[in-house]
Order: structure tokens, then C-alpha cells, then sequence
């Protein structure tokens, strides 16, 4: 397995994200799932349903923590109070590794809740290095970054998505949650070659990857993970397989959730392409 | 080329601008023709790159729909009465108002509608009857929020009761409320009756649910006098506005004990750990637990 040490050293294979309306289920069914992907912050509270529900899940099952409120990218800084709460619930649920996305979405303390995209700028790359940096120091736990999804570009960038995610992860040390749909969503969007892009990441710091569904309108893309995953998806995240190995990989349905089934049946199509991308990577390493 | 804060400062101004024309229409706002403001198109322009299938404006009008979408949809999902009796159209010009003056200010959306009770306070665009009873209402729907994720401390056994420094459970929010707000629930439009100071305590029960009710104005005074942290001699040792009986006293008592109100404080080690009762997973409403998400939001075009 690559990526050992962004992933403490823990393998896991396919997972779903822990969604409410499955709660019932899980826990009267049981279901076999590798492990479950929670967002952090619907957790960091002090009492009451989320963390009653949550310790029921982690009684059975295997937990990951994924964020959507550190914004790295912030031009002002991590939130210190933010990370104590994350890092109480690190100790909660024993993630193997935490990830959140490579973005900001804050200012003065005002929240956009969204997670915005950085330009891709030298300047940015090195604050938002500097912000992980302390926030691996200080949450003592695998980190991992993931590309987003986005709208637009900046006129200020000065380098491309792949080339800026590379150089924050390496410039930080941190691992990398490849997120294969937002490449697509994106590659539309801001039109480029989503290849270039799977064919740029440092497949050793791959520690995880998502897959999901959109919405498609005439001219962009919307990530609104109600979708099941469509077929160029699949084709990337194969083409990522066999670059990275078979990483931990994570489907995201949020919106119009079908039954826990439906989305499992869903996330374990990834095993299909697992199977056949690791087939192509062991012919080439022969030839 | 702009300095980074300089960037983040332009783009989140543009977010925060009002939602204009054809994007109203994913939204329960009133519509309007008005189109983008020339700020937010200049903006645009000197932010956002070229050459795309998507125009400098739609780029950035992607984000500027996404924001408001999140944020209306979260706080409509937390005041159900309050737009139930402020109807359609005043409860969406209070939240686009709202949100224009009191931008989010915490990680998670369940705070969003903190300020909202006192900002309703003071919107001048409905009558002084109109803002104290939506101001009221709003903090009770908002006391609904908090108790929601709230601590529980460990119950105070009857045998410690006259030993311990007492506290009460942070699960229970207690509301001097201008006007008897909790009628509302059961109104299906605003139709307000005599204006009276009224006590309430939200909390949440045994099987984890929210719950209400009218407190007498001075188990109310004894009760904030239990949130600050007393023992059971100190809780009487002030006098109050009137000398409750001692069988009202004692009723009291045997009340916040059945809730589990009076509880312990946590000494730091547990205060990292917080105790959750545990309950079977059957019947229970988890719907508000999922708050948070990095997915956007479906619109029309
Ligand atoms: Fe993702």
C-alpha cells in the first residue's frame, strides 16, 4: 500500500459518507462497510443527537474524519479555536487521518461556508503551506488536502490547479485527497485536460480519493453530489488507481439520497475500476 | 498582481452583495428584473480570468448564488414558525436583510440565526407589535438550535443535593420572553393577544427531544441563580420578588430533578470527553444532525 504515512499506516478500501437519513439502518442492520466518512463538523458540538448517533457508529465501525471549515487558504490564518474542537473530536473518533479541502472561506471572521477557491498564485501557496503546517503540528494526525470543485479561475494565478495542490502539499508535507469528480467539475468549468491533471498529482501522497455524482447545465457544472457517478469520472479515477495504488476511496452522495443500498451498490462499482486499473498497472510493470 | 487578502477581501464583498435578477429564482425571495450591480460586474472583471466557457460575471455569480442559497436554506430550516407567522413575504425580506447585516460568524450553519432575535428587534420594516413578537419567537426557535447540541452533565443524585456546588443542565435554555411567544406554535398566522412578560424553559428530554414550558417568574430567578453555579442554602440566601411557599418550592424541585436539570459541572478530564446518553437508534429524528456539507446546492439555470 503507498501512502502509508499519510494515512497512518492504516489501509481501508471503499467507504460511503455518513449521511442521516442511513443512520436507521446502520444501526438496526449492520450493514458490511469498510468504513464510514463523517464531516467533521456536523460533530463538533458539545452534546446531544450528533455525538449519541456518532458513538453508536464508532462502536461498530471504522470512522474518517473530512472537514469543510479550516480554509488553508485564508489570507488571516487558522482558527485556533477551530482546531481545538477538531482535534477533541480527533480523539473521539481515532481517524486514522483527517482531511479537509484546499480553499479559504473566511475573512474578519465573517463565513461563507463555501469552499472558495485560491488563486493559484506563489503567495498563496506558501501562506496556505505555512497555515497546514501548523495545523498538522498541532492535530498530530495524518493530514490530507483535497482539490475542490470550482466556477472560475483567477487573472492573478500564476501556475495551474495540479501544479498549485503539488506545491502546497509538498511545501507543506501533507497528504492528498484526490477528489476525481471535482477534476472533471472543474475541467469543465475552467476548461482543461482532466488527465493532465491525474497525471500531475505525486501519487505518493495520495492518502484517499472521492468519487460523486453532479449536475450538469448547458455550459458549466454544478457539485452537487445527488448523481450517480458518470462514466469520464470512472475513467479518472482508474487512470488514478494506477497511478497511486489502491487507495482508500470514498463515494459522496449528499443531496436526494437514495437508500443506503442504492449508495453502497454505488461506491462498490469503484472495486470494478480498482480491479481492472491495478490489472493495467501489473501488465505494465511486466512489459 | 493583488495581494492575496486583497483578493479574499474584493470576493467575499461580492458575495455578500444581494442576489440579483434570474438568480432570485432558485430562492423564495421576490423576484426582480434588476441585474448585476456595476460594482459586482467591475469586480468580476478584474477578478476573474477570461476565456472560459464561462464569462468573468458567471464565475463569480456561481459563488455569489451558492452563498446565499446555503445560507437561506439553513436559516429557513431553522425558524418553521417564524415563517409560518411572519408569512412568505415578510420572513424572506427579514432573512435577505439578516443576512446582508449579520454575516455568519461561527463554523457551523446551526448558528447562523444567533443574532436574529435582536436584529428582528430593530428591522423597521414592520410594525413595533410585529417586532416583538418575531423577536421573541426567534429566540425560542433559536433556543430549539441550542439545546439541540448542547452539553449534558451528570445529574446531581438527591443524597449529594445539600453537599455539592449545584449547576444547571446546559441543555436547558431559560427565556424571559416581552410577550407569550410560545403561542405561536399553534397559530397558523400572526393574530397576537395580550403582551405579558412570560418564562419559558427549552430542554432537551430524556429521549432527546426538544421540549417547552412556562416557568413561574420566580423558579426562573432560582434557576439562572443554578446556572451560575450555587449550592442549595445559597439558592435561597437572596431574597426574591416574592416569597415562593414551600410546596411550591418543593414542586419545583422534584420537577428539575425528574428533567435531570440539576446537574453536576464536569471537572476538566470529562469536559474533553463529554458524556452522551446512550439510547437505542429505533424511533429517533436524526434529521438536524447533518448541518454541514461541501456539496452545492441544484438551481434553475
Ligand atoms: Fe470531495
Amino acid at each position: 500500500m503507498s501512502a502509508s504515512r499519510f494515512t497512518g499506516g492504516v489501509e481501508l478500501a471503499t467507504g460511503i459518507g455518513l449521511r442521516s437519513p442511513h443512520y436507521r439502518h446502520i444501526l438496526s442492520e449492520k450493514p458490511t462497510v469498510d468504513w464510514f466518512e463523517i464531516i467533521s463538523e456536523n460533530y463538533m458540538v458539545e452534546g446531544g443527537r450528533p455525538l449519541e448517533v456518532l458513538d453508536m457508529i464508532l462502536e461498530q465501525y471504522r470512522v474518517v474524519q473530512h472537514g469543510v471549515g479550516l480554509y488553508p487558504g485564508n489570507c488571516d490564518g487558522i482558527d485556533r479555536d477551530h482546531l481545538k474542537r477538531l482535534k477533541r473530536l480527533v480523539k473521539r473518533t481515532k481517524t486514522p487521518w483527517i482531511s479537509d479541502h484546499l480553499c479559504w472561506g473566511s475573512i474578519d471572521g465573517s463565513m461563507s461556508h463555501d469552499l472558495l477557491p485560491i488563486p493559484f498564485t506563489f503567495e498563496a501557496a506558501r501562506k496556505t503551506a505555512a497555515n497546514l503546517r501548523m495545523v498538522q503540528d498541532f492535530l498530530e494526525v495524518p493530514l490530507a488536502m483535497e482539490n475542490v470543485s470550482s466556477y472560475g479561475e483567477f487573472n492573478d494565478s500564476e501556475m495551474t490547479e495540479w501544479e498549485f495542490l503539488a506545491e502546497v502539499c509538498e511545501l507543506a508535507d501533507v497528504g492528498i485527497l484526490l477528489d476525481v469528480n471535482n477534476i472533471y467539475v472543474s475541467s469543465i468549468n475552467n476548461v482543461f485536460e482532466p488527465l493532465d491533471y491525474v497525471n500531475f498529482v505525486p501519487p505518493e501522497r495520495v492518502a484517499q480519493i472521492h468519487i460523486a455524482g453532479h449536475s450538469r447545465y448547458e455550459r458549466f457544472i454544478v457539485d452537487t453530489h445527488d448523481h450517480p457517478v458518470v462514466d469520464p469520472v470512472w475513467k479518472l479515477y482508474e487512470r488514478a488507481i494506477e497511478r497511486c495504488g489502491p487507495v482508500a476511496t470514498l463515494l459522496e452522495w449528499d443531496g436526494r439520497i437514495p437508500s443506503f443500498d442504492e449508495v453502497w451498490t454505488e461506491a462498490r462499482k469503484s472495486e470494478t475500476w480498482r480491479e481492472s486499473a491495478l490489472a493495467k498497472k501489473g501488465t505494465d510493470a511486466a512489459a | 498582481m493583488r495581494p492575496l487578502e486583497q483578493t479574499q477581501r474584493e470576493f467575499f464583498a461580492a458575495l455578500q452583495m444581494p442576489l440579483r435578477g434570474r438568480s432570485r429564482n432558485s430562492t423564495d425571495l421576490a423576484p426582480s428584473v434588476e441585474g448585476h450591480s456595476p460594482e459586482f460586474l467591475a469586480k468580476a472583471e478584474s477578478l476573474m480570468k477570461a476565456g472560459s466557457n464561462l464569462l468573468p460575471a458567471e464565475q463569480l455569480e456561481l459563488y455569489h448564488r451558492q452563498y446565499w442559497f446555503r445560507l437561506l436554506d439553513s436559516i429557513a430550516e431553522d425558524f418553521p414558525t417564524l415563517r409560518k407567522i411572519a408569512g412568505e413575504g415578510t420572513f424572506w425580506a427579514l432573512m435577505e436583510a439578516y443576512v446582508c447585516a449579520c454575516p455568519s460568524a461561527s463554523f457551523t450553519l446551526r448558528h447562523l440565526g444567533r443574532r436574529l432575535a435582536d436584529f428582528t428587534a430593530e428591522w423597521e420594516e414592520i410594525d413595533a407589535t410585529r417586532r416583538r413578537w418575531f423577536a421573541a419567537l426567534a429566540r425560542l426557535e433559536y433556543a430549539h438550535m441550542e439545546i439541540f447540541e448542547a452539553a449534558e452533565w451528570e445529574a446531581v443524585p438527591p443524597e449529594q443535593l445539600a453537599s455539592v456546588e449545584l449547576g444547571l443542565q446546559p441543555h436547558v435554555v431559560l427565556l424571559e420572553l416581552p410577550v407569550p411567544a410560545d403561542l405561536c406554535m399553534d397559530w397558523d398566522k400572526f393574530m397576537p393577544e395580550a403582551e405579558a412578560l412570560t418564562h419559558l424553559a427549552v430542554w432537551r428530554n430524556e429521549s432527546g427531544n426538544s421540549a417547552q414550558c412556562r416557568i413561574d417568574p420566580i423558579e426562573f430567578v432560582l434557576l439562572s441563580r443554578l446556572r451560575q453555579g450555587s449550592s442549595l442554602a445559597a439558592l435561597f440566601a437572596e431574597p426574591t420578588a416574592r416569597e415562593p411557599s414551600p410546596e411550591e418550592v418543593a414542586g419545583w424541585f422534584a420537577n428539575w430533578q425528574n428533567r435531570r436539570w440539576i446537574a453536576l459541572a464536569p471537572t476538566a478530564e470529562t469536559e474533553n470527553f463529554p458524556v452522551v446518553s446512550q439510547r437505542s437508534g429505533g424511533d429517533i429524528d436524526w434529521s438536524r444532525v447533518d448541518k454541514m456539507g461541501s456539496q452545492a446546492r441544484a438551481m434553475e439555470d
